[in-house]
């Protein structure tokens, strides 16, 4: 019954061209409490943290989120900064994933088992898992923005015969930033073709070495919907190669990063143009944001 | 009394009448403080009414600029938190421009998902605004749509008509203030309202007067024209147009504390160059003239798309602290009129 109700919450959120916050409520900017209940070691400077809302009445924040929506994530005492949802609504835990960046993802890294960081959120308005049903999906990642597409794979890995062809394509710079390598056979199983790449050969990689678009020219993708997150210069390259494939450029989806304060569309930091990527994104498509990024 | 009509107070009536309110609430009042007109807790003596609009807007009130979101407390690992709730504040003397302020911060702090800090405010504060009969030198509030007469948005607002104020109630808050303290009101002649109209087409005249005024949408046609490169080599990137702007809203938010701290949002500004840099390094505007363009696209296209109104009120503050010749006046001389 969980997953039923959280693919309905996960559709009804998500998809908005310039969406808003969906699962937000009018609320002070007080965090509730999380414990850490699990971290697994994703890479060397990524950990994946499990968690769960403390008080009974916030437990619904653990399930009712969409596929690339993003928590503000507090440690006490020295801030809060915004982290997206690495899991799917349909599976429990909740997780994030976290890369070692500046003080507060030290912070988070630095908590134990049984520690208790805050959350708020979920913000944002998430990847149109609802529109995304019936089509070929293409997901491709590059480095830490893999965290958010995650989630989505597991999403439709759930839910697989919603989807038709599901390709993800995902780089990095070394095998060891790999994030979620024990899940790869259970995409493939579910039958979503996954396709890895390094930037740097080392002797532990036997697979693919070069940039995510290789990976492209190798799967060749069946045009649909796209969702990307990764820096700026691979979001380009791979939004013009699958343009060049046939996608239309409001089926592709981006996650973008920005600096934020507060996740509710006030403090500004996060404006791009007129949008805030808090509320009117995280994910945009290229339509809307092409010539920004 | 009725809640339509308006109402005559004496000036010597103004002090008593704000000591009885001061019983109850806290007032806000333009006083002076080292010999310049600010917004401040009234305790008593006299009022800063003659002079121009205090450079700092009473905006920081509303959005102060360091304000405490919530205390946090830790007891074996979780926290207990508390926050402080709103102080019941009448704001005396607030001009037409920042009431205009008001509004376009409702349409940001107040709409889809509230601010609660700011809302919790806004819903204790009684407002008194004063009619601006004697505009100040770099106002422009006329081409702005923002005065010099107040419409709306005001619990009471006052107008000077010299021997004393014309008294208009805007909303059951000031009803019940006529009401509660009717001893000090005596009901309007019709030609106090007429004087008062008088005196606000003086006032616009004067505006105008005083220099061209900049018509809001050729500022937004000029935007384009602007060779923001080289406004970005004169800008000081000071953030004094954001400090003083009743509008500007950008804050940032740190703990200070370990393990037992306070939360606190400090006012910022995109005008700085780190406000938008990731913690990678990334900064997606690292140029001090695409954060000039940002600051006015903001005021002048993305605010009104958002609310429907200007993300600027003409009161001029931005100018009076200019030092780099950034201004309004100095990038947009071919759109005054």
């Amino acid at each position: 019954m969980k997953m039923d109700r959280s693919k309905k919450e996960a559709d009804a959120n998500g998809g908005t061209k310039i969406g808003r916050a969906a699962g937000a409520k009018p609320e002070s900017y007080l965090p509730i409490q999380a414990e850490v209940v699990d971290i697994d070691v994703e890479s060397s400077n990524t950990y994946l943290l499990s968690l769960r809302p403390m008080d009974e009445e916030d437990e619904l924040v653990a399930v009712n989120y969409s596929p690339g929506q993003f928590l503000m994530v507090s440690v006490f005492g020295l801030g809060e900064c915004p982290i997206s949802i690495a899991s799917s609504p349909t599976r429990e835990p909740l997780q994030i994933c976290v890369r070692e960046a500046g003080k507060i993802t030290q912070g988070i890294m630095a908590a134990r088992v049984g520690d208790v960081l805050g959350i708020r959120g979920p913000f944002g308005n998430g990847f149109p898992v609802g529109s995304m049903r019936g089509k070929n999906v293409l997901i491709a990642g590059g480095g830490s923005g893999f965290a958010t597409l995650r989630s989505l794979i597991n999403y439709i890995a759930d839910d697989r015969r919603d989807f038709r062809d599901v390709t993800v394509v995902y780089g990095v710079r070394t095998s060891q930033d790999l994030y979620f390598t024990s899940e790869y056979g259970s995409w493939q199983a579910a039958k979503i073709e996954v396709g890895i790449t390094v930037d740097m050969m080392d002797a532990s990689w036997k697979g693919n070495v070069g940039l995510v678009t290789s990976l492209l020219a190798d799967l060749d993708p069946v045009p649909g919907t796209a969702a990307l997150c990764g820096p700026p210069m691979m979001i380009r390259a791979v939004a013009r190669d699958l343009l060049g494939r046939g996608f239309i450029e409001p089926e592709i989806y981006i996650s973008l990063e920005r600096h934020m304060k507060c996740g509710v569309g006030k403090c500004e930091h996060c404006t791009m143009g007129r949008y805030h990527v808090c509320t009117n994104g995280p994910i945009f498509s290229y339509d809307v944001v092409g010539d920004l990024i | 009394m009725t809640g339509t009509s308006a109402f005559f107070l004496r000036r010597e009536d103004l002090v008593p009448l704000l000591e009885e309110l001061a019983e109850t609430l806290e007032v806000v009042a333009p006083v002076l403080v080292e010999g310049e007109a600010a917004f401040a807790t009234w305790r008593g003596g006299a009022l800063a009414l003659d002079c121009e609009n205090p450079l700092a807007s009473p905006m920081e009130f509303f959005l102060p600029k360091k304000e405490v979101l919530f205390r946090y407390v830790q007891y074996s690992g979780r926290y207990t938190f508390s926050e402080d709730p709103p102080r019941a504040r009448l704001i005396f003397g607030m001009r037409p421009c920042d009431l205009q302020a008001l509004k376009v911060i409702d349409g940001i702090f107040g709409a889809d998902l509230p601010d609660l800090p700011y809302a919790g405010r806004r819903r204790s504060t009684i407002i008194v605004a004063l009619n601006c009969t004697s505009p100040g030198e770099g106002c422009f509030c006329r081409s702005m749509g923002s005065g010099p007469g107040a419409e709306g948005g005001y619990d009471l607002l006052l107008t000077d008509l010299g021997r004393g104020y014309l008294v208009e109630p805007g909303s059951p808050a000031g009803v019940y203030i006529l009401r509660a303290h009717q001893r000090h009101f005596e009901e309007a002649d019709p030609e106090d309202l007429r004087e008062k109209e008088r005196l606000l087409a003086l006032a616009g005249e004067e505006i105008i007067k005083r220099g061209p005024s900049l018509n809001p949408e050729k500022i937004r046609e000029a935007i384009d024209g602007v060779d923001w490169e080289e406004a970005g080599r004169r800008c000081l990137a000071c953030g004094g147009c954001s400090l003083v702007c009743p509008v500007c809203h950008c804050f940032s938010v740190l703990d200070q504390g370990v393990p037992d701290g306070e939360r606190l949002r400090c006012r910022d500004t995109c005008i700085l160059s780190g406000f938008s840099r990731m913690t990678s390094g990334a900064n997606p505007r690292p140029a001090l003239g695409e954060r000039l363009r940002h600051w006015y696209l903001d005021k002048f296209v993305y605010i009104p798309e958002k609310t429907g109104l200007f993300g600027c009120v003409g009161c001029g503050r931005c100018s009076r602290v200019c030092l780099g010749e950034v201004d309004r006046w100095s990038l947009f001389k071919e759109a005054a009129e």
